[in-house]
């Protein structure tokens, strides 16, 4: 580890405590939402469109109505009609297609039956008439000027001058800054590269699931597995047109999401269901159904130009940025615009991106949304230009990298932030002057994520035994219970083991938004922190009370009320001694903390990646890995490496073999593990974690979100590394094993520098 | 109160390109309707969804934020983060 | 539709169910026997969060149809712990941090027990492969191999205390 920033020393923060949550996942007792069953519960089943793109022209339920054990059947028409320019049409017409399906698992139906096989045999039964229309499966094909068009009221946005006719181009997005050509002209180097990437899915290993129960009341509880209950519950009442208020929203135990479970597929249908047939009904979905229907990120065609003077300085840089977010709008163009160029002090540059629709699943957001490929472009061309003109990659980076004041893509100065820093704990790290073997090459890349606040709450209660339970309404997706857990422990004092992080539902605790954007050990830390210190005046108040002195007298150290005033000496007391007589002095002791968090501080990380290419088969194996990430501040640092490890291992996959591969109608042929192919433990090396702290100066720890960055830097350190090792450049994803072979084949690669 | 005013390039429309102008405003909303009747247009693209940044934090639902004389302000897209459906 | 009553002990306790002839022994553990510790990730053998260990075999319950269990003996996370103890695989995933979000670690925690049952000093290119029938897409590994590694460590240890 590296501390880069001298910071207060800690008790609590920083230390590595076994998670509250540990013991029921290891044991087999955790509840995830498919574990959940309610009495009288029946099974839901969705109907899915076997066509990318057709007209619905008719539904006849009757015959699957009909059925043995069946207990309802919705179509579209169960929901109130949606109109484009409504806030949330894509999901609307996405959780349930209306008149048209847009890809291939296209939900445009649900039964709910006694058993799953009677749901299925009925699915199976529901007959619908479809008018199929041509499959538009590529970015090329969406823009073609004959494309047919997905959406028919699909303007772009943000088009200059504005759009006339509708097409597949959902929006336009441009950043500039200086000028362009006079930037080109001082450069000394110049070169431009087009990429290519492919969908990918997050892969989370346990599907979407959820049980819903509605009462004869038109109140409805869902136990569902996301990353945001309370946006589970606005989704659903928009699709259904009911109040907010009418659902309330129990979190499960979450099996991965990775951005893939900050939207909805299920919820409004089953609580649909339940509302037809009267029982509870549940829903889960199958791994072929996760990959066909929910997730992709987006896959791309990017092409960048950039100019550099001899001496390594960048001068200008020229983007433009294709994304696909499958059959509805998206911001993929938009957060690559953000990201392409952040990382670098570049004087002069234009990024124009557009987002365009194709027929296939709806991209949802996947860690650190887009950034991967922006940074698969740009940072291995700086691996070019560092070759082109004798530069270590790392010094040519740390020449060029933002530091504080340094201003954005968007024109605003950064803050304090641990670029840098990253850049130089991998260059000092041994990993980086290792001797390297036969066949194998090292790669560098660098990674930037801005991570977000948003809102979030948390109620501290404190118990008759001096333990306190902190409940929060943030999901936990890696671990953040336990960040919780240690920020209370700091600011209150009390042992981390007793207190208890408590996820609370939607009427439990305050609203919170989604756990995304790597928000949680941020925004609801800084919640918890709030409450936490809310507490504390109150405990001092009830100490004052016992000790029979003024308030400012008594100060909190160490979990203790301490007498600071100057008569007779008084003995301190603690949490427990206070609780045990709350009822004499004024009742329980609970606090709240409530808020908008700003300040989301940017986090950076940097990889180095040795690989070994075998020349005969292009098969390439990781040999060591080494990541550098600036956390800001690690409350539990074994969970800050554990996102680090994660982020890598899905790069790697990423960059190596992960694709959706689809026929020429636009059916899914990969739509399995074992097809898709997610990295397992014989594919990986250990991952050697280096954790930067340069304290987020908005934070009461100085936290900075970690989930996300983490999987920005593999890809470019991969290919860096792949070319390192061959010679061979490759520009596609993946880097498959035939992808690789052909570049070393055709003597230094079709897309050799 | 006057606040220097920085907008991202893609905002800047309205201001004929212009990247830096000055407005009157003490808090962001009262700053974007004064923004909007000195550049026709601005007001509706500013509160169709971006946030601020001031003082190097980035506010992200800015209407009441208070704003300091002489103080400067960035208007920067929504940033979503992974809420986004990228 | 008549179902099949089937006999079987379960974590060493006698164990009987119905079930469907065509169903799965993870859908009749989970829900016919009530045992959710197992998880079903995809279905078709391919993720490994349904491991269980049948008549010492390690094998991808939602493959196995749930009639065959008859007269079996099966093992599965829940019956990992004795009583108030963890069994060291379990004590070194807590301590190591070897989960995330959790629902790959039963799957993990039956699988790396017959590893280690096979091969109770394995290097970390055994685990590796021992392990490759099991995806975590949360770890990337890293942390799971090491507890893995400090398990073998202490069981060997208690062995031979
Ligand atoms: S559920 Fe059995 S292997 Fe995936
Ligand atoms: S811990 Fe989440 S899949 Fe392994």
């Amino acid at each position: 580890m590296t501390v880069t920033e001298p910071k207060p020393s800690y008790k609590y923060v920083g230390t590595r405590p076994v998670r509250h949550d540990g013991l029921e996942k290891v044991t087999g007792r955790a509840r995830f939402a498919a574990d959940l069953n309610m009495s009288g519960q029946i099974h839901g089943i969705v109907v899915r469109s076997p066509h990318a793109h057709a007209r619905i022209v008719s539904i006849d339920t009757s015959e699957a109505e009909a059925m043995p054990g069946v207990k309802a059947v919705i179509t579209g028409d169960d929901f109130p009609a949606v109109e484009p320019g409504h806030r949330q049409y894509d999901m609307c017409i996405n959780v349930i297609a209306r008149d048209k399906v847009f890809y291939e698992g296209h939900a445009l139906a649900a039964v709910a039956a006694s058993t799953r096989d009677q749901a299925q045999a009925a699915a199976a039964a529901v007959k619908v008439t479809y008018e199929v229309l041509p499959a538009v499966l590529t970015i090329e094909a969406a823009m073609a000027p004959d494309a047919p068009v997905l959406h028919a009221h699909m303007m772009t946005a943000g088009a200059d001058p504005p759009a006339e006719q509708p097409s597949n181009i959902s929006n336009v997005t441009r950043f500039s800054s200086g000028e362009l050509d006079s930037g080109f002209a001082q450069a000394d180097l110049v070169i431009e590269r087009e990429f290519t990437t492919q969908p990918v899915h997050q892969g989370y290993i346990e599907p979407h699931a959820c049980v819903a129960d509605t009462g004869q009341d038109g109140h409805t509880t869902i136990w569902c597995s996301s990353q945001g209950h309370f946006s589970v519950r606005s989704s659903t009442a928009t699709l259904l047109g009911w109040e907010n208020t009418r659902i309330r929203v129990i979190p499960a135990e979450i099996g991965g999401g990775f951005g893939g479970k900050t939207t909805i597929y299920l919820e409004p249908l089953a609580v649909a269901l339940s509302a037809k047939a009267g029982r509870p009904v549940k829903m889960v979905m199958t791994r072929d159904e996760v990959f066909r229907a929910t997730g992709p990120a987006p896959g791309t065609k990017l092409r960048i130009k950039l100019g550099a003077k001899s001496d390594g300085s960048l001068v200008a840089g020229d983007a433009y940025l294709i994304y696909t977010n499958g059959a509805y709008t998206g911001s993929g163009g938009l957060l690559g615009a953000m990201t392409v160029f952040e990382s670098y002090k570049i004087p002069n540059f234009e990024i124009e991106a557009l987002d365009v629709v194709i027929n296939t699943a709806r991209s949802a957001a996947y860690r650190a949304p887009a950034a991967p490929l922006t940074a698969f472009a740009m940072e291995t061309m700086l691996d070019e230009i560092a070759t082109d003109l004798g530069i270590d990659p790392i010094d040519l980076r740390i020449q060029n990298a933002v530091t504080e004041g340094d201003p954005s893509t968007m024109g605003f100065p950064f803050a304090r932030i641990g670029f840098v820093e990253c850049l130089e704990a991998v260059r000092d790290h041994p990993n980086y002057k290792a001797p390297l073997g036969p066949n194998q090459g090292r790669g560098v890349a660098a990674g930037y994520w801005f991570n977000i606040g948003e809102s979030s709450s948390a109620t501290v209660n404190l118990n008759e035994d001096g333990t306190a339970t902190v409940v929060t309404g943030s999901p936990d997706i890696g671990g953040s219970r336990a960040s919780m857990a240690l920020m209370a422990a700091e600011e209150l004092g009390i042992d981390v083991h007793d207190i208890r992080p408590v996820v609370g539902d939607t009427e439990a605790v305050g609203f919170t938004d989604t756990t995304e954007g790597s928000r949680a050990t941020f925004a609801t830390g800084m919640a918890v922190v709030e409450a936490c210190r809310r507490m504390v005046v109150e405990l001092r108040g009830r100490a004052a009370k016992m000790m029979g002195v003024d308030i400012d007298d008594v100060d909190w150290v160490d979990g203790q009320a301490v007498y600071t005033g100057s008569d007779d000496e008084k003995a301190p007391l603690s949490v427990a001694e206070i609780t045990a007589k709350a009822k004499r002095t004024g009742g329980p002791l609970t606090a709240t903390g409530s808020l908008e968090a700003h300040g989301a501080g940017p986090g950076f990380a940097v990889h180095v990646c040795d690989l070994e290419v075998d020349p005969e088969t292009g098969v390439v194996r990781v040999v060591r890995y080494t990541a550098s990430q600036d956390a800001g501040t690690a409350i539990h640092p074994s969970y800050v490496e554990g996102q680090i490890h994660g982020g890598v291992a899905q790069g790697i996959g990423w960059a190596l073999n992960e694709e959706y591969i689809y026929d020429s109608d636009g059916v899914m042929e990969n739509p399995s593990f074992l097809d898709y192919r997610v990295p397992v433990a014989s594919d990986l090396p250990m991952i050697d974690a280096i954790i930067v702290e340069v304290p987020n100066p908005a934070h009461p720890y100085g936290v900075r979100g970690v989930g996300e960055t983490g999987i920005v830097p593999p890809i470019p350190a991969v290919a860096n590394a792949i070319h390192s090792a061959t010679g061979c450049r490759i520009r596609d994803l993946p880097m498959s094993p035939v992808r690789v072979l052909g570049a070393i084949t055709s003597n230094g690669g079709s897309n050799g520098a | 109160m006057a606040v220097r005013v920085h907008l991202s390039s893609n905002l800047r429309g309205p201001t004929g390109g212009v990247a830096e102008v000055e407005a009157d405003g003490s808090t962001v909303g009262a700053l974007i309707d004064d923004l909007d009747r000195r550049y026709p247009g601005l007001g509706d693209a500013l509160r169709a969804g971006v946030s601020v940044v001031i003082d190097g934090l980035l506010i992200a639902h800015p209407e009441y934020e208070p704003l300091a004389d002489g103080g400067r302000i960035y208007f920067v897209p929504q940033t979503a983060g992974g809420s986004s459906h990228a | 539709m008549s179902r099949v009553h089937v006999t079987c002990t379960i974590n060493g306790d006698p164990a009987e169910f119905l079930c469907d002839g065509g169903q799965t022994l993870l859908d009749a553990l989970r829900d016919e026997v009530g045992l959710t510790g197992a998880k079903e990730g995809c279905g078709t053998g391919d993720c490994g969060a349904c491991s269980v260990v049948m008549d010492g075999r390690l094998l991808c319950s939602c493959l196995v149809l749930a009639p065959e269990a008859e007269g079996t003996t099966i093992s599965t996370v829940e019956g990992m712990a004795s009583g108030d103890d963890l069994h060291p695989l379990q004590q070194c995933f807590l301590e190591g941090a070897a989960l995330q979000c959790g629902v790959c670690t039963p799957g993990f925690l039956v699988a790396a027990r017959a590893l280690l049952d096979r091969n109770p000093d394995p290097d970390e290119t055994e685990i590796r492969y021992g392990l490759a029938g099991n995806l975590c897409r949360c770890t990337g590994y890293d942390k799971i191999v090491r507890a893995v590694q400090a398990a073998a460590t202490e069981i060997t240890a208690i062995n031979e205390s």
